[in-house]
């Protein structure tokens, strides 16, 4: 009885909370969450964490990351307390995120990008953590990752860690400009552009000296662009002004409209960012070092129909 | 007049063989054919885009950049015909597997550049940066669900 009780003065509490907020100015929760739903936009949860393809619920989880280690299904990020993070406590929320582990202590395969969410302050780790707490939970069980013999054991994961992955919040360069640093933080810790343009080793870890190159081999079987300053193989001929635009718009400065992945990370975190973020961002990414670096398939004959057949 | 039963024969075996190059048109050809129209459709949003945006002063052309992306976008649906679906295309198999929704984005695409021609026409310039957004938007979004990043 108690419990019914309890569960729905904070249910009525959660429904009551934004209007009075809105009328007597946020308390300090809201704003904390305020805060949490612009992380979570710029870090772009959304995206994998619904399986939007087959109009599954808002990261109730399910949706599948094709990867040359196998498939992984992303878990139910829901406050459901049986099938999602329910049951969790802030530290391990920050623990997930910072370090990679569950709250078992069980590695997280880094599909789940926790090498760049490790450079997220506490304050906006602590703030995600208020606004996930506040989504609808959704009952929805977890679906097992379907990978290849040699990624199966998570205690590989272990050792990749070893080689791979430096936890920490990010530090600012003081040599820097504070836009360049605000970019810096956004691209690197929050968007984690480099989970996905820049190219990895044999054993999933990314490649030295590639930093955001590009890949033939990202998620989903998809070519990722390089986009360093490279005037040739990368974006050097995009002025900032541009790159900005399009992280807002998904329109590239010869008028193609992004597509696939990029397109779903556009119209679900970046566009909802302020205007100074998203050309912090691309003042940053353009003054990373160029890197020449095709991406393209060269060579690659049509194949017709029959030869399948 | 010596042999106009030859000559008869010649014109239609080359009014077949015109036909049938016409009606049996190579997949590859087909889908560089779609390219090209795609290509022309960014340019043409790139420019327009520019003088909505005032990067530069060619408002004269405006509506022409309009005219053609409404042309262009009329009927996106029929560059994707059965069989195109192989050899250099980004082109996801959804395009013809989900035919019902593809024919749905392409027919929005066809209502937001006619609406982004409508305005220019109309000279209604406080319009024109939201029309041409909305026509971006919807290139996007069908992007999104039928086009691979370079597969």
């Amino acid at each position: 009885m108690l419990f019914a009780r309890t569960r729905f003065v904070l249910l009525a509490g959660l429904l009551f909370a934004a209007p009075l907020a809105a009328a007597a100015g946020a308390s300090p929760t809201d704003q904390l969450a305020k805060q949490g739903e612009y992380v979570y936009r710029a870090a772009g949860c959304y995206g994998c964490h619904t399986d939007e393809k087959h109009a599954g619920k808002p990261l109730a989880g399910g949706h599948a990351l094709a990867t040359p280690f196998g498939t992984f299904y992303t878990p139910n990020i829901t406050p459901d307390p049986e099938t999602g993070i329910g049951r969790w406590s802030e530290q391990d929320f920050l623990r997930a995120l910072r370090e990679g582990l569950s709250p078992a202590g069980d590695h997280y395969y880094p599909s789940f990008p926790y090498p760049s969410y490790t450079r997220l302050t506490d304050e906006d780790l602590r703030a995600l953590w208020a606004y996930l707490k506040l989504q609808p939970p959704v009952k929805q069980a977890n679906r097992k990752h379907d990978l290849k013999w040699f990624a199966r054991a998570r205690s590989f994961v272990g050792s990749w860690k070893v080689l791979y992955f430096a936890p920490g919040a990010y530090r600012p360069d003081a040599t820097k400009s504070a836009v360049w640093n605000r970019g810096a933080y956004l691209a690197e810790a929050a968007a984690h552009c480099g989970e996905c343009h820049t190219p990895r080793t044999a054993l999933g870890g990314i490649k030295s000296g590639m930093h955001y190159a590009g890949t033939r081999d990202g998620p989903e079987d998809s070519v990722v662009p390089n986009i360093t300053p490279d005037r040739k193989t990368g974006i050097g001929r995009w002025r900032a002004s541009e790159l900005a635009e399009y992280l807002e718009t998904g329109m590239t400065p010869d008028g193609d409209s992004a597509g696939d992945l990029m397109a779903e990370v556009i119209d679900n975190g970046l566009k909802y960012l302020r205007k100074e973020d998203r050309a912090a961002i691309a003042a940053y990414v353009l003054s990373l070092p160029p890197v020449e670096h095709s991406v393209r398939k060269a060579g690659k004959k049509p194949v017709k129909k029959e030869e399948f057949e | 007049m010596k042999h106009p039963r030859i000559c008869q024969r010649i014109l239609f075996a080359s009014v077949c063989l015109v036909a049938g190059v016409a009606f049996a048109a190579e997949p590859e050809d087909i889908i560089k054919y779609r390219q090209s129209v795609m290509k022309a459709n960014g340019a043409h949003m790139a420019a327009a885009g520019a003088i909505i945006n005032g990067k530069v002063d060619f408002k004269g052309q405006l509506g022409d950049h309009a005219k053609a992306l409404q042309a262009i976008n009329k009927d996106i649906n029929s560059l994707f015909p059965k069989d195109s679906d192989f050899g250099e295309t980004k082109a996801l198999d959804a395009v013809w597997k989900n035919s019902a929704d593809f024919q749905k984005r392409a027919k929005d695409s066809a209502q937001k550049a006619d609406a982004l021609t409508k305005t220019v026409a109309a000279g209604d310039s406080k319009n024109y940066a939201a029309r041409f957004k909305e026509l971006s938007d919807s290139c996007k979004a069908c992007h999104k669900d039928f086009r691979k990043e370079e597969k």
